[in-house]
Order: C-alpha cells, then sequence, then structure tokens
C-alpha cells in the first residue's frame, strides 16, 4: 500500500506492531483516530503513558497493581493461607472471573523450559518461597497448564518446599462442563479414566 | 488399503503432478535423477508426516519455492481417506484427513501403514545405534499410538534437561532441584518404552528367524539382540547415580535415547563379518518382518514401498522377494527400477496385474 502522507504511515507501522493487529485494521484504526477530535485522541495517549510510567508489579504476588502492594493481597477478606500459584497475569484474570477463589496468588512470570532460555531463576518463584515463610500459608494451589514445561515447574516448586509443613495440590484435569464424551480427546478422556474420582451425590 | 490417486505441488522435483495408480502392483520406471525415489517419499510422507529420507521439510521443497502440497485418496476397508498435507517449512504444517486437520501429527501415524524398503537400509547395520532406533520407533509408533506419544514426551524432557544441564554449568552451580525435577518426568515414559520395545522383539524374533532362513538359503540363526541400559538398572538409579558425569558432559549420557539392536548370527554380531550378500538378506528380513507385524497389528495390509532394489539386489533375491509378496493375494506394492523393461519381464512371468509408470524429469508419463 502507498500512503500519501509519511505521518500516516509511521502510525500504522505502530499499531502494525502490536499482537494480533494487521496492516488492514491498523489502517483502520489510524484513520479513525484521524476523524476524532484532538481531545479524544489526547486521552488514549495519556491513558497509555500513565499506563506504562506508573504501573507497577506487587511486592507480594507480582500481579500488576497501582499501589506498591496490589488491591487482592491487601483485601482483608481474602483468605492468607491459601496461595494460587499461576504463570502469568491472565491466568489471574482467569481465575478472578470464576467467582470460586478467595486466597492469593503468586504470579510467577513464565515457565521453567531452558530450551528458550527460561530458568528458575529467571521466574518469581524465590520470592514464593519467601512469601511461604514469613506467612502462614497452608496450602499452594498449582494453577499452571498441564504441558510437559508445566509439570516440570510444579515438580520443582514443591521439591524446593518439601521439608515444609504445606499442603500441594493442581487443579484437576479432565473432562470439560457441558462438554460431550464422544467430542473430547483422547489423551483426555484416558487420564479421566484413570484418575476417575468417587461420585458423590449432593 | 491401497493408495488411489496422488497429487504433487511443488514437492521435490514435482512442479505439479496428478497420478492414479494400480491397487496392486506399480512400477516406476525411468532414469537416476528423474524422481522416482521422491514420489515414494510424498507417498510415505502422507502416511508418516514426514519424508523417510531427508529429516528436514525445507528439503522436500521443490528448489527456489516456499511451500509443498501432497495430497492422496486411499482407500481403507472400503473407505476413502483423503489425506492432504500442506507445509511451509518452519512456518506452519498441516495435515488432514478427509477435509478436518488433525491437531496434533501423531494422532495420524498408524492410520495407513507403511514400509519402505531403500538400498540405503544397509546404514542400518553398519552406521551408529540412532539409525536402529528409527527402525524400532518406525514400526512401533505405526502399532502403537501410546509409545508415539511417551516417546515424543521423553524426547521433549530430555532436551529440556540437557539445556538445563548446560545452564547448571555454565553458571557453576550443582543445584539439582531442576534436573531432579527432569528425572522424575523421565520414569514413566522410559519404562513404558523400555517395556514396549522389549515386548516387540520377543514377538519380531521368531518371525524374523524364519524370513532369514528364507531368503539366505543358510543355516545360520538370526537374531535382533534388544540392548538398553534399564535391563540392568532402573531409569531413576542410573539418572541419579550419572549426575556427575551428565553435568560434566552438559548431556544425559543415559537412558533409552541410547538403546541398540544388536544384529546377530549365530549369536556373533553382524557388524564384524558379515558379507555383502548376508547384510542384503539381513536387511530385507528385518523390513518383511516390520511388514508382516503392521500388517497383523493393524488388521491391513500396509503399502510397501521397494526402492531401487533391482540394482542392490542380485536376481535370485529379487525373484524371492517377489515371490514372497505376490503370493499372498492383497496389498499395494510400488517398485522403482532404472531400467525400463527389466522389471516389467520379471513381473510378466507372474501374471499380476500392474501399472506401469514412466518418470521423466519431475513428469510422470503413463
Amino acid at each position: 500500500m502507498e500512503f500519501s502522507s509519511k505521518l500516516l504511515e509511521k502510525t500504522i507501522d505502530v499499531f502494525a506492531s502490536l499482537p494480533g493487529i494487521g496492516r488492514k485494521s491498523a489502517l483502520r484504526l489510524a484513520l479513525h483516530l484521524l476523524k476524532i477530535d484532538t481531545d479524544s485522541v489526547q486521552e488514549f495517549t495519556t491513558a497509555i503513558t500513565n499506563m506504562k510510567t506508573h504501573i507497577r508489579s506487587c511486592q507480594r504476588c507480582h500481579n500488576i497493581s497501582d499501589n506498591p502492594v496490589c488491591h487482592i493481597c491487601e483485601d482483608a477478606r481474602r483468605d492468607k493461607s491459601l496461595i494460587c500459584v499461576v504463570e502469568n497475569i491472565k491466568d489471574v484474570m482467569a481465575i478472578e472471573s470464576t467467582a470460586q477463589y478467595k486466597g492469593l496468588y503468586h504470579i510467577l512470570g513464565g515457565i521453567i523450559s531452558p530450551i528458550e532460555g527460561v530458568g528458575p531463576s529467571d521466574l518469581t518463584i524465590d520470592s514464593l518461597l519467601q512469601r511461604i515463610q514469613e506467612q502462614e500459608v497452608k496450602e499452594i494451589i498449582m494453577a499452571i497448564s498441564p504441558t510437559i514445561e508445566g509439570d516440570t515447574t510444579i515438580f520443582y516448586i514443591s521439591k524446593k518446599i518439601k521439608n515444609l509443613p504445606i499442603k500441594v495440590s493442581t487443579l484437576a484435569r479432565g473432562i470439560s462442563f457441558g462438554g460431550e464424551l464422544q467430542y473430547a480427546d483422547e489423551l483426555t478422556l484416558g487420564r479421566s479414566i484413570v484418575t476417575r474420582i468417587p461420585y458423590k451425590s449432593e | 488399503m491401497y493408495l488411489q490417486r496422488l497429487k504433487l505441488i511443488q514437492f521435490k522435483n514435482y512442479t505439479e503432478q496428478e497420478v492414479e495408480f494400480s491397487e496392486r502392483l506399480n512400477c516406476l520406471v525411468g532414469k537416476n535423477g528423474m524422481g522416482k525415489t521422491n514420489l515414494l517419499d510424498a507417498i510415505y510422507y502422507l502416511c508418516m508426516c514426514k519424508s523417510y529420507f531427508s529429516v528436514q521439510d525445507r528439503n522436500a521443497v521443490q528448489y527456489g519455492e516456499s511451500f509443498f502440497r501432497v495430497e492422496g485418496d486411499f482407500l481403507k476397508k472400503e473407505k476413502k481417506h483423503r489425506i492432504v498435507a500442506k507445509v511451509i517449512p518452519q512456518k506452519r504444517k498441516i495435515v488432514s484427513l478427509n477435509e478436518k486437520p488433525y491437531k496434533r501429527l501423531s494422532e495420524h501415524i498408524g492410520l495407513l501403514p507403511i514400509v519402505l524398503i531403500a538400498p540405503d537400509d544397509t546404514m542400518l547395520i553398519r552406521e551408529g545405534s540412532e539409525e536402529r532406533r528409527r527402525f524400532l520407533d518406525q514400526s512401533l509408533s505405526q502399532i502403537n499410538p501410546t509409545y508415539l506419544e511417551q516417546l515424543i514426551i521423553y524426547n521433549r524432557v530430555l532436551k529440556q534437561r540437557n539445556a538445563a544441564l548446560k545452564q547448571l554449568f555454565a553458571v557453576g552451580s550443582r543445584d539439582k532441584t531442576l534436573v531432579e525435577s527432569y528425572n522424575q518426568q523421565l520414569l514413566k515414559p522410559s519404562a513404558y518404552i523400555f517395556e514396549t520395545r522389549r515386548t516387540f522383539l520377543e514377538i519380531f524374533n521368531p518371525i524374523f528367524k524364519k524370513y532369514y532362513k528364507e531368503i539366505s538359503k543358510g543355516a545360520e540363526q538370526a537374531e535382533c539382540v534388544y540392548k538398553s541400559m534399564l535391563w540392568e538398572n532402573e531409569m531413576s538409579v542410573l539418572l541419579q547415580e550419572n549426575f556427575e558425569k551428565d553435568y560434566y558432559l552438559q548431556r544425559t549420557t543415559k537412558g533409552i535415547h541410547r538403546d541398540d539392536l544388536v544384529f546377530t548370527l549365530n549369536k556373533k554380531p553382524l557388524k564384524r563379518f558379515a558379507s555383502q550378500g548376508q547384510m542384503k538378506s539381513y536387511i530385507l528380513a528385518l523390513k518383511l518382518t516390520q511388514f508382516e507385524l503392521l500388517k497383523k497389528e493393524k488388521g491391513v495390509t500396509p503399502i510397501l514401498l521397494l526402492d531401487d532394489i533391482f540394482d542392490k539386489l542380485d536376481k535370485y533375491r529379487v525373484e524371492h522377494l517377489l515371490n514372497l509378496l505376490l503370493e499372498k493375494k492383497d496389498g499395494q506394492i510400488f517398485i522403482t527400477d532404472t531400467h525400463e523393461n527389466r522389471v516389467e519381464q520379471i513381473i510378466q512371468g507372474f501374471n499380476t496385474d500392474y501399472c506401469k509408470f514412466v518418470v521423466v524429469e519431475g513428469k510422470i508419463e503413463l
């Protein structure tokens, strides 16, 4: 595509560098910004600059936060003896939106994968161990994706705390709710048969 | 089971080619470098999601092009299976069955069993243990999907463990915790793979002995001995005891990735003393055993690809081989030869339907 303005082209380049945005969408966004009034655009750029310069990560759980300690960690109603260990911030949001969990979180910032150059020291594992020692923690829940690297991360952390009187649990793995058995993939179905659970009628 | 139709786009030296095959015997003739073997490789690709000869997909794309496509219609138990492989090397690789793309390529392996016999196969005897493990894995991953799944997990964990050892060595740390996590993850797959390979050889050897005897017309006893460190020790012990060694070498020195097959004749290793003729008979017997076991385990006759066997085997062995194959009344076979008439002369003696294709510079003429 040829553009009549270098300024427009630069804006498109910037938008297109974002994940999930191609050059056509970038063009649409840029033209839209051109159409709306300057104040609205200012609002846009200020919001982005402010977010980038003022946001920080929570000292305790490493969630994104406006304050040194995030609102989840500060919340007095939450169960401080329970820590849910997740890979990234998106996982926190996913679990929060279930409204089923009332404990605290710990965000690792990735999973262990030496092939990609990510070792235990690149994650917030040391800070997790410190938290466990300082805080009264009874249980940590490993809410980490069931992949090979996820399993490694769970093994690693549980080895590090094996001498502490803490319960370690992982998310249940199996057939999804509302899913039909015939469409479940063989791996999941096979595992679900092996790790079946006793039936409880309520 | 057989391949009805094959279509190639930018695969090796084929720009675009569509061809229909006989359900029984297909002879591909043409001079060297015309594309006979490439055609067999395309068929192999549709069954195994990878080339038999080149490890990397980018070597399968026609020179100067960016992608290739291989499409084939297979008829198995009266049902049509259209397999399409669309590959942009290092970017995208999609294999689909009847228009539905597979989530994991490993799910496809074993649907359409296949055996390829190529002259390069003497590498099986002469080269290192990797070739022989590849032979084992080719057979077992077609027979048993769990084996393939466990093998993929094992290799992935092993790669991570080796990378972890390198990092540990680089920073001079002796913290074993991460490596021990990998040790733990290797236990289940290694036990499964060892057990599966062990039982496989138990059923492999009796059939193999019979074939070797038939082909060589000799009295020697042929046997493939499964060699593994896991015979003597548990994987957990091997990994624990060799931590120091692994640490300094920065790789995992023990495990089923070092397994081997020892090919023996009268209990003596073949590698040291065998003649050319004995090696050829041996390879042929190995492949025919693979063929028979696949047939037995899968309940369908595998497609058989015979690459350039006339140049590598003497007339007696070739006739014997064809005798063995054609006396059974089913199964699709592809044969390549550089001499246009030689293969026809031999086949005419068998009174079997066949199609002949002439391959010229990446084009097929009937």
